[in-house]
């Protein structure tokens, strides 16, 4: 069964805005922040392998791949630091850290 | 005999070679110093060697007309840029006086720099090149390159070794620098679209961009970006208050080389790419270039003698002798610009001089003020004699090095423009009134505070002396610098209108 | 003839620089040596070269500036005038050395002295002989700075030093004017050479002649104290006294008269400029010569004395009287300096008490100074039969010679000059040596030498006429002949015979009559009164004291606004006005480039509402693309 790429392109949108709302509503949460980039990031890696099996090429699941290896770093590294976080201030509250000011 | 071109490429990147052989002893001053002298003496003495041998060079007609040395190769295929460098009696005199310059600098900042030696030592070094590079480089492309290198070395040296509000100073030079430059960038580019667009081949060559026919408007915007960077670095007034900000807070060293050097990059700049690239446009900018060169001179002669700071005070000067240079440029006739030419070398040497005695002053006696000094006859008579001597060769007195410079320059512009040349000679008077207020308030006149004051020792007796020789000999006998800026001055004002 | 030329120049430039260097490490009588040898050999040179001498010789020495068409060699030109001029300063230079030998006996600084003394007389030499005008510039520049550094030799009064700047400024001045005239020449004929612009007088159209002899005459003015720029000579008097007795009476001054018969024959075809010369020449001399009757101060007398004799040798080249202004010129020097250098051991007898009217009754103590200090005034005064009673008169003769409601002003104004000039010199006199002596001051003892060196400048002065005899006399002066064959001296219109020796008749009258006047005031039972009227400042002295107010004009009219002006460009204009534009600009792009800074203020928070902000208005944009 061929699934018509829309299909997959609005499950993506779903699944993209899921995650953002995600971010928007849990920012009290760092680790729920986390998640909800995942599920974003999925969302793209969706697109790419719909894409690569609309026009047959394997470019969109070399990617996808990369994406995968990619994120499971950045989720080791960001846990780490969340870690790290949580032990210097006590909290992962997000809206507690604003040293970055420009 | 065959030259060999590769000198050239010796000749710009010694002194890089240098600053990497610095690095390794970095903490150790004792070792790096010597280091450092070694390579820019040996600098100076390929600079020397090359001059004893221009007219054998001359001889053997290198590709370009009018060198003595050319380099050439291919460097990055895509846009056409070349590595050319190429040397002529112009650059030649100005290798020299970056050679020499440098040596002073050193040789000034050899106990007055204690902190952080290797690091500085290494700035100077790689500032060389950079300087070296603007007088040899013949593509647009690597002269940019080598006009941006040479500026960030001081602004680190200002802004490290500085004194007063040195970052301030430092951001503010870099800051007029970069405005000019970026602007000259742009021109360089559409200069080289354009040619690529009229003849299909990709250049930054000056010989063949110089060929490029431009529409009269399009000429003036891109000479307009040129003249833009090379008028501040002049600096013509009233593009000239980074310079006064500069050589206030810059350690010695840096206003030696400012004042000998990156000044002259604006001139030599000037008269070597803006007018041979843009005759038209040049001649209907010269009027405006007048202008502002004799009321640089006026102004800058009348600032300079309110001024309380002596450093400031020779910064201010400064600016009214490259107004001379200027007007030497701006009448494009053979006299006035080998006179303009030879003021470049003699504002090097005399203001180099000045501000190294200042500094001399400045490392016993801890301050600058005018107003502290008085009676220094009395206490350093060596001191005073040097400083009389070079007062007096600023002022332009016959016999020593500036009134060369300044009376060709003055002779030849009269016979373009009486009104500019005879409104400059004002500025000989001028000049004379700021120097002796000087001269008096500092070295005549009676003590105004007890200052411990110990007289020069036998390092800076041989700078000076050595500068003092070269003043007198260049007043003296200028015949055979004169000489050597001949066939490439008839040939810049035989291509020009 | 060659090598006499060169070491006339060279002596001089050596020993200078070997007392320069070298002074601090040789003994003094070594230094002292050297120092006098050097002029003393080039005196020799000078009348070895006046023995050879057979016509006007080009000497090239060496290249200096040379860039394409502009061409200024070292080359020397040596004719009858620069031949007799380098005589004169040879020899009289050569004996205020041997006098300052005495006088600085004292002076630990006397390597600088004698150093810029010597460098001094190589730059007049070179003025003088130079065959092209940016060389002659060379000297002219020169000069100007050993005076300079001499006026402020006792550089610790501010006094002093401020006069020598005064001096130098106000020359360069002057100078200006003539370097603008030596570019304009060069642009009009393409060369700089004296030789070659005297013969271009014809080719060159007569307005530019008028101005360059402008020019040429304002240059002249800085250097030889003419009015306007004539307040610098009266101050130049703070430097030692046989510097003013060199620079600022023989030799620097009249360099001025030197350089307009130098280039007469190019500007003197033009009948304006003749007619300002003569005027500027004519009224300077009168103006010095009333200020010098209300002096107080003995060198400031000799001083405005100087100008106003180098008054009447500009009006002697004004009239063509070439011939005549180069006598008086010779004469002048010799008498002047006499002058000075008596004045100088008056001075130094007196332990530096120069106020005249604290002097008196010296004549039996000085008694040899008094008698060669007579005769300098006999001179200075015109006394008949005196070098400068010929000198003066041949100028006279000269304006006389002109006719004209223009020239027989001046010669009015010349002939009451020249009785301003018998009184003030005899009141001088008169004051300082006659009477009784005023204040306790004992007069010390004076080094033989400065005494001895005036002997020979007395002969000189009152035997001077012996130079140029009147042509009455039956045969041509020697000084006429020797000049005449330069081009411009010859052909001088003459005075009848008869007019001539009316005019010296009038003018030995005069002479006379300044003379009595004098005595009549100064000696006797109304001296006392004259003296304490005097002293106390009449009214009106105050207004000739001061040079006519002169100086203060220029405070207010030039340095003041100069100082203001200066001040108000750097603070107004050069920090308030560019830099504070600049500073603005940098602070308003600091403040445009924090407005969106202000976004960013660290808080996750932030970040994500303007992701998602950004990913509402993508959204929106593609519907309405769609849409539409």
């Amino acid at each position: 069964m061929i699934v018509p790429l829309e299909h997959i392109l609005i499950l993506a949108g779903l699944l993209f805005f899921l995650g953002m709302g995600g971010m928007l509503a849990w920012r009290a949460n760092l680790i729920m922040m986390l998640v909800c980039i995942e599920v974003m990031l999925n969302a793209v890696m969706l697109v790419f392998v719909g894409g690569s099996a609309r026009w047959g090429t394997a470019d969109g699941q070399l990617f996808a791949i990369f994406i995968m290896a990619l994120t499971s770093a950045e989720v080791s590294l960001a846990l780490a630091m969340v870690v790290y976080l949580h032990r210097r201030r006590k909290t992962i509250d997000t809206d507690r850290f604003s040293e970055m000011k420009g | 005999m065959m030259a060999d071109p590769h000198l050239l490429t010796i000749l710009v990147f010694f002194p890089l070679a240098g600053c990497l052989l610095v690095l390794p002893v970095w903490k150790r001053p004792a070792a790096a110093r010597p280091l450092a002298l070694g390579v820019m003496t040996g600098e100076l003495l390929l600079a020397l060697w090359l001059y004893a041998s221009w007219q054998g060079l001359a001889a053997l007609k290198p590709i370009l007309p009018g060198y003595l040395l050319v380099e050439d190769a291919p460097w990055i295929g895509a846009f056409g840029i070349r590595y050319t460098l190429g040397l002529d009696g112009i650059s030649l005199l100005m290798v020299m006086l970056t050679a020499f310059s440098f040596c002073v600098a050193l040789a000034v900042s050899w106990r007055a720099i204690g902190e952080k030696v290797g690091l500085f030592l290494a700035l100077l070094l790689a500032m060389e090149t950079g300087i070296m590079g603007v007088f040899l480089a013949l593509d647009l492309a690597l002269f940019y390159l080598f006009w941006e290198v040479m500026l960030i070395p001081m602004f680190f040296l200002i802004g490290i070794w500085g004194h007063g509000r040195h970052i301030y100073s430092t951001v503010k030079f870099f800051l007029f620098t970069m405005f000019g430059s970026l602007l000259m960038l742009l021109a360089i580019i559409a200069l080289h679209l354009l040619h690529a667009q009229q003849s299909g081949v990709a250049t930054f060559g000056l010989h063949q961009l110089i060929a490029t026919r431009l529409p009269a408007g399009t000429q003036l915007w891109l000479f307009g970006a040129f003249f833009l960077a090379f008028a501040i670095k002049f600096p013509l007034f009233p593009l000239h208050t980074w310079l006064p900000d500069a050589h206030t807070d810059a350690p010695t060293a840096g206003s030696v080389i400012l004042a000998g050097l990156l000044l002259k990059t604006g001139s030599y700049g000037l008269l070597r790419f803006g007018y041979p690239l843009f005759p038209q446009a040049a001649q209907t900018l010269t009027p405006l270039f007048y202008t502002l060169a004799i009321a640089g001179i006026i102004y800058a002669s009348l600032v300079a003698f309110a001024q309380e700071d002596m450093k400031r005070l020779i910064a201010y000067s400064s600016i009214g002798h490259m107004g001379y240079v200027a007007i030497g440029i701006a009448a494009w006739q053979p006299v006035a610009l080998s006179g303009s030419i030879i003021q470049m070398a003699n504002h090097g040497v005399t203001t180099g001089a000045l501000f190294a005695m200042v500094g001399m002053l400045d490392e016993r006696a801890h301050t600058r003020e005018i107003g502290a000094f008085g009676g220094l006859w009395g206490k350093i008579p060596l001191w005073s004699f040097f400083f009389l001597l070079f007062s007096m060769a600023s002022v332009g007195l016959p016999g020593l090095n500036n009134f060369v410079g300044e009376f060709l320059v003055l002779s030849g512009t009269f016979t373009k423009s009486p009104l500019a040349a005879g409104l400059a000679f004002t500025g000989i008077v001028l000049t004379l009134v700021y120097t002796v207020r000087l001269v008096q308030e500092v070295v005549f006149q009676t003590e105004r505070k007890p200052l411990p004051l110990a007289d020069l020792d036998r390092r800076e007796i041989c700078l000076l002396a050595l500068l003092a020789l070269l003043v007198i000999l260049m007043g003296v006998h200028p015949a055979p610098l004169l000489d050597l800026i001949h066939g490439p001055v008839k040939i810049l004002v035989g291509g020009a209108p | 003839m060659n090598i006499y030329l060169a070491l006339i120049l060279l002596l001089p430039l050596l020993g200078g620089l070997c007392n320069a260097l070298l002074g601090r490490l040789l003994p003094r009588r070594v230094g002292v040596i050297v120092a006098c040898g050097v002029i003393w050999g080039a005196f020799a040179c000078a009348v070895l070269a006046f023995v050879g001498f057979t016509g006007p010789v080009r000497v090239e020495l060496g290249s200096w500036l040379a860039a394409f068409s502009f061409q200024a060699p070292i080359a020397l030109y040596l004719d009858q005038l620069s031949l007799g001029l380098t005589l004169m300063i040879t020899f009289v230079c050569g004996l205020i050395h041997l006098y300052s030998v005495g006088y600085m006996q004292d002076d630990p600084a006397w390597a600088r002295y004698f150093a810029l003394l010597n460098i001094f007389v190589f730059a007049m030499l070179t003025l003088v002989l130079a065959e092209n005008l940016p060389l002659l510039y060379l000297g002219w520049e020169g000069v100007g700075f050993c005076s300079y550094a001499l006026i402020g030799f006792w550089y610790t009064e501010e006094k002093n030093a401020t006069a020598g700047r005064k001096a130098f400024i106000t020359t360069r001045i002057g100078d200006t004017a003539f370097g603008i005239a030596i570019v304009w020449m060069y642009q009009l004929s393409g060369s700089v050479s004296i030789t070659h612009l005297n013969s271009m007088g014809a080719l060159i159209p007569a307005a530019v002649v008028t101005t360059l002899g402008l020019l040429l005459l304002a240059g002249a003015a800085g250097k030889s104290a003419q009015l306007p720029l004539s307040v610098w000579l009266p101050d130049a008097m703070a430097g030692p006294t046989p510097v003013s007795a060199q620079i600022h009476a023989a030799t620097m001054v009249t360099a001025g008269v030197y350089l307009l018969a130098r280039m007469f024959p190019l500007i003197g075809s033009s009948e304006t400029v003749r007619a300002a010369i003569a005027l500027t020449g004519g009224i300077t001399a009168f103006y010095a010569a009333t200020c010098a009757c209300c002096q107080r101060d003995l060198k400031r007398i000799l001083a405005y004395s100087t100008i106003s004799q180098i008054g009447y040798m500009v009006l002697g080249v004004g009239v063509g009287a070439l011939p005549g202004a180069t006598f008086h010129l010779l004469t002048h020097a010799f008498f002047k300096a006499l002058l000075f250098l008596g004045a100088g051991c008056v001075i130094t007898a007196l332990h530096h008490q120069q106020d005249i009217f604290r002097m008196g009754g010296l004549r039996t103590k000085l008694a040899a100074v008094y008698w060669p200090f007579l005769a300098g005034a006999l001179c200075l005064a015109g006394f008949p039969l005196t070098g400068g009673f010929f000198s003066k008169d041949a100028i006279l003769g000269g304006v006389a010679a002109q006719g004209g409601a223009l020239y027989g002003g001046l010669l009015l104004l010349g002939l009451f000059t020249a009785l301003l000039t018998s009184f003030y010199t005899f009141r001088m006199v008169f004051v300082v040596f006659h009477g009784e002596q005023e204040h306790s001051l004992s007069p010390g003892p004076l080094p033989q030498i400065m005494t001895l060196t005036l002997v020979p400048l007395a002969l000189l002065g009152l035997c001077g006429g012996l130079l140029n005899l009147p042509a009455y006399l039956g045969y041509e002066g020697v000084l006429d002949g020797f000049l005449g064959s330069i081009p411009g001296f010859g052909g001088v219109e003459q005075a009848s015979h008869a007019d001539e020796i009316a005019l010296q008749i009038v003018a030995a009258t005069l002479s006379l009559a300044g003379l009595g006047l004098a005595w009549s005031r100064y000696t006797g039972s109304r001296r006392a009164d004259a003296l304490a009227r005097e002293a106390t400042g009449p009214s009106g002295a105050g207004f000739l004291l001061n040079g006519w107010y002169l100086d203060n004009l220029y405070w207010a009219l030039v340095i003041n606004p100069f100082n203001h002006l200066a001040r108000f460009l750097w603070k107004r204009w050069d920090e308030a006005g560019i830099d504070g534009t600049l500073d603005g600009l940098a602070r308003l792009t600091a403040r445009l480039g924090g407005l969106p800074a202000a976004w960013s203020t660290g808080r996750v928070a932030t970040s994500l509402f303007g992701l998602a902000s950004g990913v509402a208005i993508i959204l929106v944009y593609l519907v309405w693309v769609t849409l539409s």
